[in-house]
């Protein structure tokens, strides 16, 4: 009886967005709603497939603490919650795996639409996401106009992102305001973003924008050429073992005593080990963006490799200019430290070994400023024009399967380019843009700056290829 | 030849086969990081081949040796043979999925063998009481050995976690 009286009462609620719908491999969110009558910590662990999400949370007495947590699909997610002075708490979540690509359907009136080969999910407002990339669970959107005003800022900014990555997405007699903020970031040119007056026009522009050819998104196999593995590793060892033999052959030519040759094994033995692990290679993080000539928003995937000198547990930083921080191989045990005031992962942890190379994945996109023009001109002459508002600095033009050098120009200033000085670059990034560029189009790639992500890898690479339409 | 000098030469034979293994290993792995496969695979070969090499090079040398020369030399013999591959063996388990006991468990089995194999060749010189017959005797026994060694080798891989 005392007891039943000293323990605080705890509620634990724990919903998966898209009414609980994703697809195999795909990331979606769960949201997680947190009170007690008396102030505690609690400590969250958010469990699905291999990776496991931990998080501290301060609750105050009859406040609800609420927190959207990114994981990858499993069918069961699993939520634990433990205090200091109350029973831990689980709450087990069943997720539904469509093997058909998934429709979402944010109609307020109820009304439902079938597209086929789609598995079409009713949702309400709450039922969408809060991290953009939980928007990979589902592939094709249809909203209303009341569900959209209904969606709260997380759930716009999400919604936003994922109009800039392309998303398919058709606004249901959206209001003029909303339809040009979301206009501004429609990624692909804005040919993913969508207006329809009604139900059957939605229907019709889904289908007619699914029958078409869509800029391609970023796939993790075309650009992980630009990921190279890391062969710092691989060197150390061959010198550290390379000298072993040396010492330990010259050892055997000049000495014959018995503990001194065993010595030496024994010694490297202990110290090859520990003179790696003080070698520690540095992480690397590439980074790769693309946008449409004038768009506001260009989407981006990063890669941060950290490779692995020895057995045992690590913790890296996640970087926190870089959106939607996951592990790349979802067979990969790992384990993220969440903030739950900021509402992402800011720590990473997990096993490694000598040799292995374990990838952190991100995506996202961020605001971009460059546009340009393309006129063909006789004798194989392309003039390039900047028709954005501010300049860009030097980088590469692709067009006719070459690579051309593209000086810096501001805004309005033009050059001469002649496609027959062109180079067939051999670099992977060259390879890379050139994969990404239609053969009709020409592009025009820049490497980035990273300098304003904190704690960026010293090894670092970003690109922005810039795709410019056929005319 | 004398006890010095053997020391040498199975300090030479036993940096000549991890030096092998530890160029194929190597080898294996920088194919492996090419190619972006799995590099663990490697060292658990790696592991797998430095057992079994050191396994059946000791059937061959320990039995012979302490047949012919006595308990001693043989059991530094095997020492000379298997302690060169012992840093080797820490990176390619430091690079596998194999667990620590099982690879330090290996090692000791490895080292009970060379204290073992020579008293072995020791009961055959004192059974045929003539140094020929035990030296021939050890020599085909250890031949065997390694034979069985090699014959048995799926029966004693080390286990994956």
């Amino acid at each position: 009886m005392t007891d039943a009286i000293a323990q605080p009462r705890i509620d634990l609620t724990a919903t998966p967005a898209w009414n609980g719908w994703t697809r195999p491999g795909r990331a979606t969110e769960v949201d997680i709603r947190l009170s007690a009558d008396v102030a505690t910590r609690a400590t969250l662990d958010v469990e699905a497939g291999r990776q496991v999400v931990h998080a501290g949370v301060d609750i105050e007495p009859g406040r609800v603490v609420r927190l959207q947590v990114p994981i990858e699909s499993a069918d069961t997610v699993v939520v634990s919650a433990a205090f200091p002075a109350a029973p831990p708490q689980r709450r087990d979540i069943r997720i539904a795996q469509s093997e058909s690509p998934v429709l979402g359907l944010g109609l307020v009136a109820g009304d439902t639409v079938h597209l086929e080969g789609f598995h079409t999910v009713a949702l309400d407002a709450d039922d969408l996401p809060r991290n953009a990339s939980a928007y990979a669970s589902i592939d094709a959107l249809i909203l209303d106009a009341p569900t959209l005003s209904a969606l709260d800022q997380r759930q716009l900014g999400a919604l936003l992102v994922h109009a800039a990555e392309c998303g398919r997405i058709v606004l249901l007699n959206a209001d003029l305001p909303v339809r040009r903020v979301l206009d501004g970031t429609g990624g692909c040119g804005g040919r993913a973003l969508m207006h329809a007056a009604s139900l059957a026009d939605a229907k019709a522009m889904l289908e007619s924008s699914l029958a078409a050819n869509r800029v391609m998104a970023t796939a993790l196999p075309a650009i992980g050429e630009l990921a190279r593995p890391d062969l710092v590793a691989w060197n150390r060892v061959l010198v550290v073992l390379a000298a072993y033999f040396a010492v330990a052959m010259l050892v055997a030519l000049f000495f014959s005593s018995l503990p001194v040759l065993l010595l030496v094994p024994a010694f490297a033995t202990v110290a090859i080990p520990v003179l790696l692990n003080f070698m520690q290679p540095s992480p690397q993080l590439v980074v790769w963006s693309e946008a449409t000539s004038g768009a506001q928003s260009a989407r981006y995937q990063a890669w941060q490799r950290v490779p692995g000198l020895a057995r045992g547990g690590v913790r890296v930083p996640v970087l926190q200019q870089l959106a939607s921080a996951r592990s790349c191989d979802p067979t990969q045990p790992m384990r993220f430290d969440f903030d739950a005031i900021r509402g992402h992962a800011t720590f990473a942890e997990f096993d490694t070994r000598l040799f292995r190379q374990v990838l952190l994945c991100y995506s996202g996109s961020f605001p971009v400023a460059r546009a340009l023009a393309i006129d063909a001109r006789p004798n194989g002459l392309l003039q390039v024009r900047n028709t954005g508002s501010i300049g860009w600095p030097h980088g590469m033009l692709l067009a006719g399967g070459l690579v051309h050098e593209l000086q810096a120009l501001g805004p309005g200033d033009a050059t001469i380019i002649d496609t027959h000085a062109g180079k067939p670059y051999r670099d992977t990034w060259a390879r890379t843009a050139m994969t990404r560029t239609p053969a009709d189009g020409a592009a025009a790639l820049w490497e980035l700056e990273l300098g304003g992500v904190a704690d960026i890898p010293s090894q670092s690479n970003a690109w922005l290829l810039v795709s410019i339409p056929p005319p | 030849m004398s006890e010095r000098r053997a020391h040498r030469v199975d300090a030479m034979m036993g940096l000549a086969v991890a030096a092998a293994i530890a160029a194929w290993w190597l080898g294996s792995t920088r194919l492996a990081l090419d190619h972006g496969s799995d590099a663990s695979r490697c060292a658990d070969d790696a592991l797998q081949a430095l057992l079994l090499v050191r396994v059946m090079a000791l059937a061959m040398v320990s039995v012979r040796v302490g047949a012919l020369r006595g308990w001693r030399p043989g059991v530094t013999s095997g020492l000379g043979l298997i302690a060169p591959s012992w840093p080797v063996v820490v990176l390619a388990w430091s690079a596998s999925t194999r667990l620590a006991t099982h690879v330090a468990l290996a090692e000791v089995l490895l080292l009970t063998a060379c204290v073992v194999l020579p008293l072995a060749g020791r009961a055959l010189h004192r059974l045929l009481q003539r140094a020929e017959f035990a030296v021939i005797s050890g020599t085909v026994l250890g031949i065997a050995l390694a034979a069985a060694s090699w014959a048995t080798r799926s029966l004693w891989y080390l286990p994956s976690p």
